[in-house]
């Protein structure tokens, strides 16, 4: 576990550090000064004169007549909220109040703060790296005239999606909520999920420009403390100026770049996130995307769909069985069928021999350049699909996929057995539920038809065993990739390739989890005694 | 590090430009023979003919031609022959998928051994092809013939061959490894099925020729009649009965029929559902001896005499019979092959080995010998499981 033997003589790394290497920012002039005007210049030129931030000059107070700003972005903050929040109460509330109180600029910060600013959450503003921050992150600035110390108070108010269908995964039965682009927001979806007080959210920021928010959940005591903090560890080392996307810290966090296969696992729905969490894995939300990621991610993840355990125990199974027969199809079935027909003919059956000789009759190609040609269109048409506008887009696929295809055997240039084992690869790899394991398969399926057409079936076992070895070296965030097939945990297994009912699986995983405990303690149901 | 990837590319790149696949045949450039026939020359060259299939034909876009093509060559060896078939044919003949091995008269009564090297040498060739004796006449006419129901030829008496064995009894399906196993046995002596070819004369009908052609075809191929052979060389046939027999007694009738006569006259027939022998071999003072012992189960498959069924000594009775006509049978045809083909293929010396190893080593010489005279005691026990949906025969009945 090389891994863990570096994190051995570190501390535990404070999960509110902020590292800001921007050097625009002159550190020695970080602190407010206790010129209003002084600041708001220097924030004016700063900005550029930005025109979405507004700045709005109030004066505090009946005779002693304190003068404050409030500076905010336009756009990110909930502006009725301002008016009925903070310049209701500083404008208009305050007059009322006794006037001697305001004599001292410092005490006025902490009256304001305790008696008159009604709302949720205020902070305070020192030096002006905290000042940009927080305002243009839908914070309100407060500053006074004469004081060196402001207020930033959360009013953040713009508009996002409304939570809605996740349309990536979808499920038959189950919770049909996504996550949105808000990290408040999925925070509380998960939350509403797990209402345990172990289950703990640290916070960061990463992105040298972007500054995007970043959250970690785990449920304290059944994550591993080792993997939380090789989590920080990792986050904290990424130095890159934005992060849009959750899939930028993937590959920032991932074990090995040079492996077709994901080693961290993402989803859009808080369920499937909350039962990852229930299992002792951590999740990872970024702020304006809706995938979150979970690590660490086993093989065997991206082989479960979250309607499995919603269903029965024995239609789970048989559709798990069936899922992990399609990852062999899709990622075997073009090359057996070109090492079997090219070099091994005496292993199909006499009738089916003749038909498939009759189609190749007047084929010009050999059978491995019309596999390549049928996959190579087939991944175009793909392609194409994704990007065509909604309306079009179905009629494509099918016009291409049928009318190319029966178009190009009529022709003479593929036979019609090639078609049918294209077309049920491409079908098969839609089982798989994760698109990122099936782009590994994709890619991977063409070296092997390669290894097929040079060797047989004899390339096709190399490559299926180099495969493994890979398969079977990789480790994500120190856990071996192929559990529970790799290290054989035979209570595991119970829920890989298929699932058994709940009163089956008792204990958590053993190498995810610190605490092997039993999660549940029912017994099969019978029925009662007396009969009713 | 970078060593390592540049190799791997080398690999790669290498892999590609040297078109490493030296064993690629493509489908369409297999000459699939599904049947094959040897036949000796005049001039004691071995004629080798292979049925090749065609496979447009065969496919529904059937373009009205003939579904396989016949290919022939002669050589002095086996291989050779295979190989001068490529001076006509424009592929390399492809034996992989071979279902039956015809055997001409001529090529059996002089000796079998020495084509069959090849065919088991060979690594394309499977051992599971079946292997039958044309009688009285040439493979390579076998394999001429067109048939109806299935289009390929081969396929036909493949199956023919398989659904008699199983059904009827008196033909057998030999492979190539069980023929090898019972030539160098020294207890057993191989029997093949023969190929009969029957071709229509000319004959009047009222139907235009060619639609008869369609239902009632000139040429006719089928099974029937064992061949015996001493070693590889072929000695003898034998009937009906006797084939029949043959099979009982090794334990190979799956399901037959039998006529059996009923104690008043007229006749029923007797359907084998289940039938096992046991051979046990003893020696009696050095003389060898068999016990036969055959358990039959069956049940009346119909009744052509005024029996009434439904009593319970009706039925024993009926076993009695059966058991009386099936043991005559079965002595009879046994006491033919001890003097008329004189050759043990029933394996009654494997028997003999099983029983007492220490007195074969001194029978084994000229066990042919000894098997002419040897006693055979037959034992059968037959039993009547059902006599089928209806009672008594409607026969009884009719006014």
């Amino acid at each position: 576990m090389v891994v863990f033997k570096k994190l051995k003589n570190k501390n535990r790394l404070n999960p509110f550090t902020v590292e800001i290497d921007d050097q625009s920012l002159n550190n020695s002039k970080d602190s407010l000064s206790e010129s209003l005007e002084e600041n708001k210049n220097f924030v004016l030129k700063k900005l550029g004169n930005s025109s979405d931030i507004v700045i709005r000059d109030i004066k505090i107070g009946k005779e002693n007549l304190v003068r404050a700003s409030i500076f905010y972005c336009d756009g990110l903050v909930d502006t009725a909220s301002i008016q009925n929040s903070v310049l209701e109460p500083l404008m208009l509330d305050i007059t009322s109040y006794n006037d001697q109180f305001l004599a001292s600029r410092t005490e006025i910060l902490e009256v304001l703060k305790d008696h008159y600013l009604t709302v949720g959450s205020i902070n305070d503003v020192m030096d002006y790296t905290t000042l940009f921050n927080s305002l243009l992150s839908g914070n309100i600035i407060l500053l006074l005239d004469g004081v060196a110390h402001g207020f930033m108070i959360s009013m953040c108010g713009w508009n996002e999606r409304a939570v809605s269908e996740s349309t990536a995964e979808n499920v038959i039965r189950g919770p049909k909520e996504g996550f949105t682009e808000s990290i408040r927001t999925n925070t509380a979806l998960i939350r509403r999920k797990i209402k345990s007080q172990q289950l703990w959210v640290e916070s960061k920021n990463i992105g040298k420009l972007t500054k995007t928010d970043i959250a970690i959940m785990y449920i304290k005591g059944i994550a591993n403390d080792k993997i939380v903090q090789e989590v920080h560890r990792r986050l904290n080392q990424i130095d890159i100026d934005g992060i849009l996307e959750s899939g930028y810290i993937e590959e920032l966090i991932q074990d090995k770049t040079y492996t077709p296969f994901p080693t961290v696992y993402y989803s859009e729905r808080p369920d499937v996130i909350s039962a990852e969490l229930l299992e002792g894995k951590i999740a990872i939300l970024v702020d304006g995307t809706p995938n979150v990621l979970i690590v660490p991610a086993l093989f065997v993840s991206f082989l479960h769909v979250a309607e499995d355990y919603y269903q029965r125990a024995d239609i789970s199974s048989l559709i798990r069985l069936l899922r992990f027969f399609s990852l062999f199809i899709a990622l075997l079935a073009p090359s057996l069928f070109v090492a079997i027909t090219t070099f091994h003919q005496e292993m199909v059956p006499t009738a089916l021999l003749i038909n498939l000789a009759a189609q190749r009759e007047g084929v010009p190609f050999p059978a491995f350049i019309e596999a390549l040609m049928m996959e190579a269109a087939f991944e175009i048409l793909r392609e194409a699909g994704l990007r065509m506008p909604r309306a079009i887009g179905s009629a494509i696929s099918i016009v291409g996929t049928l009318v190319i295809g029966t178009a190009a055997v009529e022709a003479g240039i593929v036979s019609a057995a090639m078609v049918i084992v294209v077309a049920i690869t491409a079908i098969s790899s839609f089982i798989l539920p994760s698109v990122a394991m099936a782009a590994s398969l994709r890619m991977l399926r063409f070296p092997m038809m390669g290894l097929a057409a040079s060797f047989g079936l004899f390339g096709i076992i190399v490559g299926l065993i180099s495969l493994i070895l890979h398969l079977c070296s990789l480790r994500s965030f120190g856990v071996p990739y192929m559990t529970p097939f790799g290290p054989l945990i035979k209570e595991e297994v119970k829920d890989s390739i298929f699932r058994l009912p709940w009163w089956g699986m008792v204990s958590r995983p053993k190498l995810i989890s610190k605490t092997n405990k039993k999660r549940s303690h029912n017994s099969a149901p019978t029925p009662p005694e007396n009969k009713i | 590090m970078k060593r390592r990837n540049t190799i791997l590319v080398l690999f790669i790149v290498i892999q590609i430009i040297t078109t490493g696949c030296w064993n690629r045949r493509e489908l369409n450039e297999l000459a699939i023979t599904l049947a094959m026939g040897i036949d000796l020359n005049e001039d004691g060259k071995y004629l080798v003919t292979a049925q090749v299939v065609n496979p447009g034909e065969i496919t529904t876009k059937a373009r009205g031609h003939a579904p396989v093509i016949i290919f022939q060559a002669k050589g002095d060896s086996m291989l050779e022959a295979f190989r001068k078939m490529t001076m006509e044919a424009p592929r390399k003949i492809y034996p992989s998928h071979l279902r039956i091995l015809v055997i001409g008269e001529s090529l059996a009564k002089e000796g079998i051994g020495k084509p069959l090297d090849l065919l088991l040498r060979d690594w394309e060739l499977r051992s599971d092809f079946y292997i039958a004796v044309a009688k009285g006449k040439k493979a390579e006419d076998i394999l001429k013939v067109p048939t109806s129901l299935e289009r390929i030829p081969a396929n036909k008496l493949f199956n023919t061959l398989e659904v008699s064995a199983k059904a009827w009894s008196a033909t057998r399906y030999v492979t190539l490894d069980e023929l090898i196993e019972d030539m160098v046995s020294e207890g057993k002596q191989p029997v093949l099925t023969g190929v009969h070819l029957k071709v229509k004369g000319e004959e009047k009908t009222s139907f235009s020729k060619q639609i008869v052609e369609k239902i009632d075809p000139v040429a006719r191929l089928y099974f029937k009649d064992l061949a015996v052979f001493k070693g590889d060389k072929l000695i003898g046939w034998l009937n009906e009965v006797q084939s029949k027999t043959y099979s009982i007694v090794t334990n190979n009738e799956l399901s037959s029929v039998g006529n059996v006569s009923c104690p008043k006259g007229g006749k029923f027939v007797y359907q084998v559902t289940n039938s096992e022998t046991e051979v046990k071999g003893k020696v009696v003072k050095g003389k060898p001896a068999i016990d036969i012992n055959v358990r039959v189960e069956g049940k009346v498959a119909e009744i052509e005499c005024g029996l009434d069924l439904k009593g319970k000594k009706s039925i024993e009775n009926l076993e009695k019979i059966y058991e009386k006509e099936t043991k005559k049978m079965l002595e009879e045809a046994i006491k033919h092959v001890q003097k008329n083909k004189k050759v043990d293929i029933f394996g009654f010396g494997q028997a003999i080995y099983r029983a007492d190893p220490k007195a074969w080593g001194k029978l084994k010489k000229d066990w042919d010998k000894k098997f002419e005279d040897m006693e055979v005691n037959v034992n059968v026990h037959g039993k009547i499981n059902s006599i089928g949906t209806v009672g008594n025969s409607f026969l009884e009945e009719l006014k």
